[in-house]
């Protein structure tokens, strides 16, 4: 006969791996269903999307770039890397609330699925940048390397965001309107398709230091476009936006975490 | 402390008995008691308690109106009128559950039923009160617990395994078996949007006795499908019964708790109106219900 243990914290760490792993599968899955070409959509897509960026904006923007696709593609990948695992997280607790009500889930488990699921797009996105470089004939150094240690930080830093979007969203619905506008102008004040010269205002530069997606940006920039490994200085500035910004969230979640199942 | 409690409840049944049958009863002493049912006493003691629920209260806090955007939100914050109206759901609710035990509950709607199944299966935290569960829990409330409508039958199968706690590979054993009881294998790889509340169930009940709970919680979910498969659940519950799962049970048919329960409580506004042998609680409660008409 079997002997019955309560449940322990490491039986709720295996279980929420199982169902992470299901869900980032699932949601992968679904994305591409029923579209012919599958999951190459997911690398076609930045292709395509920078395609028309650089045709919209070489000529007015593009001078002073060395090569002006992958600066596009490079700065685009790593906001849209925030940008899905954030907006998607943030509807994640609420979509889910068949579940919710009935099976006990790590509330966590949710918005994480998200994050990894946007990695994962990160990923094929990062084939997408690849091939550019090599059509374009931007010189591989090693430092494309550092990707592997300053991806947790962006990481976190998107986690962060998420814990908090999709805990204010369980009380306040237009979380997912005010977000959207905001998720517009954080992208046209991060230097994604300009640089920050080009801005001609030196209190403009000053204040970008304080965006934290302009830091990840330049950071990804320097080790895929200059072949160089960024200074002590930024991978701490990186780390302390992810680190502090996870935590944040992560507070705040856990403060809130008892009262969703009330109201979603 | 067992002991102490049998010997309590004996009291009390032997008071009533007396008064009603006016018997010449004498009452042995608690020692002697705990003697002549010492064997009765000690294999009841074996079980371990799985569910262990003490002076649970469930209470909601219902918003006279639903407010869930900023705007109103701040406006009444301002005006205070943020005025909120208590629901208790639960009100100190008493219950141990041992391992083995098999337990209807009884009520009418709104009695308490699902939320003391939710208490139970972790999903709400209650206002008031201590829960302890040991094992593992599998619960099959309403149609599809945490189902993706999107994915496929079979996605959904690793996905509900990996939400009772299961990893992909031991449903990969237990699949095929899953497939089969729920009489779905051509049903597969059809997105679950497109199945009927029938199939849903019996995917449902499939998985959920598929991967050997400790503990099943079921709601009203015998209620749907069709006969030939109500009567393959039955006895596919009663076979777990036998191997020692202890179960739950939510259901307005008398008729289903009798044949499935040993025991049974009577929820009624959210207090524990009678506990103890199925077919006591299932008398008086139906003679509740015909009063009522």
């Amino acid at each position: 006969m079997r002997t019955i243990l309560p449940v322990t914290k490491l039986d709720t760490i295996r279980k929420s791996s199982y169902i992470l792993n299901s869900m980032v599968r699932n949601s992968i899955r679904s994305q591409y269903r029923n579209s012919i070409l599958g999951v190459l959509w997911t690398v076609l897509n930045p292709l395509l999307n920078m395609a028309v960026m650089a045709l919209v904006f070489s000529k007015l923007l593009g001078s002073g770039i060395s090569d002006y696709p992958t600066y596009l593609l490079s700065g685009n990948i790593i906001f849209g890397l925030m940008r899905q695992a954030t907006s998607t997280s943030l509807t994640s607790i609420v979509d889910s609330f068949g579940m919710l009500t009935k099976v006990k889930v790590p509330y966590s488990v949710l918005p994480l699925s998200r994050t990894i699921t946007a990695l994962v797009t990160f990923a094929f996105s990062f084939i997408a940048l690849v091939i550019v470089m090599l059509v374009r004939n931007v010189k591989f150094s090693f430092s494309i390397l550092m990707t592997i240690p300053f991806l947790p930080s962006l990481l976190l830093f998107s986690l962060g965001i998420a814990f908090i979007l999709c805990t204010l969203y369980v009380y306040f619905r237009d979380m997912k309107h005010i977000y959207g506008v905001v998720l517009t102008l954080w992208m046209y004040m991060t230097p994604l398709f300009y640089t920050v010269d080009r801005l001609g205002n030196p209190l403009l530069t000053k204040l970008m230091q304080f965006n934290p997606m302009y830091q990840y940006v330049t950071y990804f920039r320097e080790i895929i476009m200059m072949g160089t490994v960024p200074s002590l200085e930024s991978h701490l500035i990186c780390y302390a936006w992810g680190i502090g910004f996870f935590l944040i969230g992560l507070l705040f979640f856990k403060w809130r975490r008892k009262y969703f199942i009330l109201h979603i | 402390m067992e002991a102490q409690v049998f010997y309590t409840s004996y009291l009390i049944m032997a008071k009533i008995e007396k008064e009603k049958n006016e018997l010449n009863l004498t009452i042995p002493s608690q020692e002697e008691f705990t003697n002549d049912n010492k064997e009765l006493l000690e294999n009841f003691e074996k079980e371990e308690v799985l569910i262990d629920i003490q002076n649970v209260s469930m209470v909601y806090h219902l918003a006279s109106e639903k407010v869930d955007n900023l705007k109103e939100f701040v406006i009444k914050l301002i005006k205070r009128k943020l005025k909120y109206r208590e629901f208790w759901a639960l009100k100190d609710v008493n219950l141990a559950v041992r391992k083995g035990e098999s337990l209807g509950l009884l009520g009418l709607n709104g009695a308490g039923k699902s939320t003391l199944l939710k208490v139970i299966a972790g999903v709400i935290v209650p206002s008031f009160g201590s829960v302890e569960i040991k094992g593992t829990i599998a619960p099959l409330i309403n149609l599809g617990a945490g189902f993706d409508m999107q994915a496929t039958a079979r996605e959904n199968v690793f996905l509900n395994g990996a939400l009772l706690g299961h990893s992909k590979k031991s449903m990969l054993q237990k699949y095929d078996r899953i497939v089969e009881f729920a009489e779905l294998e051509s049903f597969m790889n059809v997105p679950l949007k497109n199945f009927s509340s029938g199939m849903l169930t019996r995917l449902g009940f499939s998985i959920a006795v598929d991967v050997n709970p400790d503990i099943l919680l079921v709601d009203e979910v015998l209620a749907v499908g069709d006969a030939p498969f109500r009567k393959k659940c039955f006895a596919r519950i009663n076979e777990l019964k036998e191997n020692g799962t202890t179960y739950i049970i939510v259901s307005h048919s008398i008729e289903q708790i009798l044949q499935l329960c040993t025991n049974a409580i009577w929820l009624d506004g959210g207090k524990m109106v009678m506990a103890g042998d199925a077919k006591t609680v299932c008398n008086a409660y139906t003679d509740f219900c015909n009063e009522k008409k």
